[in-house]
């Protein structure tokens, strides 16, 4: 019996390593060869067992607050509150008159009330898991926090090449949400849902 | 037909609507001292260059909101997109006189460094409907 | 010679006179319950975490709940009765590729090699889900712990998830196999005594 089960766990631990070794591979390529520019049209066939089968749920709760949107929702996409702690969110809006390089300032009224919402809907208070792993890590530095450089965030964009975003004209920065996750707004961020623009679907 | 007429009478609603806010908020301007207005003046300033208080870079209305403003723009940080200036585009555009002095105050304040005179926001709302 | 057969079907808790009662019930409530799960698990993946997730913590339940039966259960269901060493299980195979296999009432050696596997590979999957989802989504009980580690790891640790999810529906499609294959050689429906637990009664 002993022996049999001997076999059959090095089976499994060798398959695993033949996992682990595809993954390193990915590692030393990853910024240059692994992602090809591709026309929008081509959706990239994925193997039997790849791919989505089910539509996804919302990972953070979409924005209801309607100052939040028409105020916050301007200029830059309206970042979901599930998407930084109540802390960095407090910071955030203490300091709008120097909001990452710009002048956000709002009348007493509305600040009251985003600040609100946001406190009530933020990361560190969300049930859905996503969410708050947008709270795990974070530092109260100097610095106005980012989404984008939460740990969870740099761990979900790890394998993204920088030039199929920075370099890319219809994209532009991670802080731009909606260009390649087509259904942020909904507070869906599903991997199965990114398109980037000028090279598909994403393909894991 | 009955369709094209319905469609043909709320855009010209519409479009005195939106032609009325201007003139509402040219008036303002007005009562407060300026004018007169022309929309030759906002068009220049629309593409004029100010100098970054860090001093790195220079700005203009037409960095985020594009020199034909028929054309959607592009927030120059973020990458969004935004509604084209142009009355003709949008009728909506200025209907909310709030609205009008707050996005005039802050982006003022981020381009020019300073709030518009009522002067400039005049020239500014001509150039606007002029499009 | 004359034989007579013995039907009675007056009490329905009583297996018919040539049927015996094979599978227990705990045995096949485990069964069916853990293929369900695996189907869930395998279905949501991502897209509906938290379902895939509590599917997951099932899957892992009902295996430890099944080594425990395997040591103290009736006959069949112990690992006495089905581990063999890895001679005869070859043995047993060659056997079956000549259709001269012979006819067990619990698990042949081939399906005894089969448990054993499916369950190491469910439990490595499982395992490495736990990690996975501390790792990189910075939830569950494994967040304390692998939160920490680097992105590259937390990504390798999701591709060694997903190798191990793919082995083990292979191994699932092997056992389907398997299962059809015994129930033609031997004539009988090995499905249908996966759920009543009654198996013909004969020579092992």
């Amino acid at each position: 019996m002993k022996k049999t089960i001997s076999i059959i766990v090095l089976g499994i631990l060798f398959i695993a390593s033949i996992g682990a070794v595809m993954s390193s591979s990915e590692w030393s390529d990853r910024e240059e060869e692994r992602y090809e520019k591709q026309s929008e049209s081509d959706d990239h066939e994925h193997g039997l067992f790849r791919g989505a089968w089910l539509d996804s749920r919302a990972d953070v709760r979409p924005v209801e607050n309607e100052t939040y949107q028409s105020e916050c929702g301007g200029c830059h996409f309206a970042y979901q509150a599930g998407l930084l702690p109540g802390q960095d969110w407090q910071r955030i809006m203490d300091a709008l008159v120097e909001h990452y390089g710009d002048d956000a300032t709002l009348d007493e009224l509305q600040a009251a009330e985003i600040r609100g919402y946001l406190l009530d809907n933020a990361a560190d208070s969300s049930t859905l898991s996503r969410a708050r792993a947008f709270s795990v890590g974070s530092d109260a530095g100097d610095a106005l926090p980012r989404i984008t450089n939460t740990r969870y965030f740099q761990r979900e964009h790890y394998e993204i090449p920088k030039r199929v975003v920075r370099g890319n004209a219809e994209v532009g920065s991670f802080s731009n949400c909606q260009a390649c996750h087509r259904t942020a707004d909904a507070g869906i961020y599903n991997e199965h849902q990114v398109v980037i623009p000028g090279f598909g679907k994403w393909d894991d | 037909m009955n369709i094209n007429i319905t469609f043909a009478i709320a855009g010209l609603v519409a479009t005195s609507m939106a032609y009325g806010s201007a003139v509402n908020l040219i008036e303002g301007y007005r009562n407060a001292g300026a004018g007169p207005f022309s929309s030759d003046a906002g068009g220049s300033a629309w593409t004029r260059q100010h100098q970054s208080s860090s001093g790195e870079d220079t700005r203009s209305c037409s960095s985020c909101h594009g020199t034909d403003i028929t054309q959607p723009g592009r927030h120059i940080g973020t990458g969004k997109p935004i509604e084209p200036m142009a009355i003709s585009m949008n009728s909506a555009r200025l209907n909310d006189p709030e609205k009008v002095e707050k996005w005039f105050r802050r982006n003022c304040r981020w381009t020019l460094g300073r709030e518009c005179a009522a002067q400039e926001k005049g020239d500014f709302i001509q150039f606007m409907t002029s499009q | 010679m004359h034989e007579t057969i013995l039907h009675s079907h007056d009490n329905i808790h009583q297996p018919k006179a040539n049927m015996v009662r094979v599978w227990d019930p705990l045995l096949r409530l485990f069964h069916w319950s853990l293929a369900g799960s695996f189907a869930i698990a395998y279905v949501t993946e991502d897209d509906l975490l938290a379902l895939h997730v509590w599917a997951g913590y099932l899957i892992l339940g009902l295996i430890m709940i099944r080594v425990l039966w395997g040591f103290v259960g009736p006959r069949y269901s112990r690992w006495s009765d089905f581990v063999k060493q890895p001679t005869e299980i070859f043995t047993y195979l060659k056997a079956v590729i000549q259709s001269r296999a012979a006819r067990h009432l619990g698990h042949n050696p081939a399906g005894g090699a089969m448990v054993v596997a499916l369950m190491l590979s469910l439990l490595f999957t499982g395992f490495t889900g736990l990690a996975v989802y501390g790792a990189q989504e910075l939830s569950g009980p494994m967040a304390p712990l692998f939160g920490g580690l680097s992105e590259g790891w937390a990504h390798a640790l999701e591709d060694i998830h997903e190798v191990l999810a793919n082995l083990t529906l292979l191994l699932v499609l092997l056992h389907l196999v398997g299962v059809a294959l015994a129930s033609l050689q031997h004539r009988e429906n090995l499905v249908s005594a996966m759920i009543t637990g009654l198996k013909r009664s004969g020579i092992e």
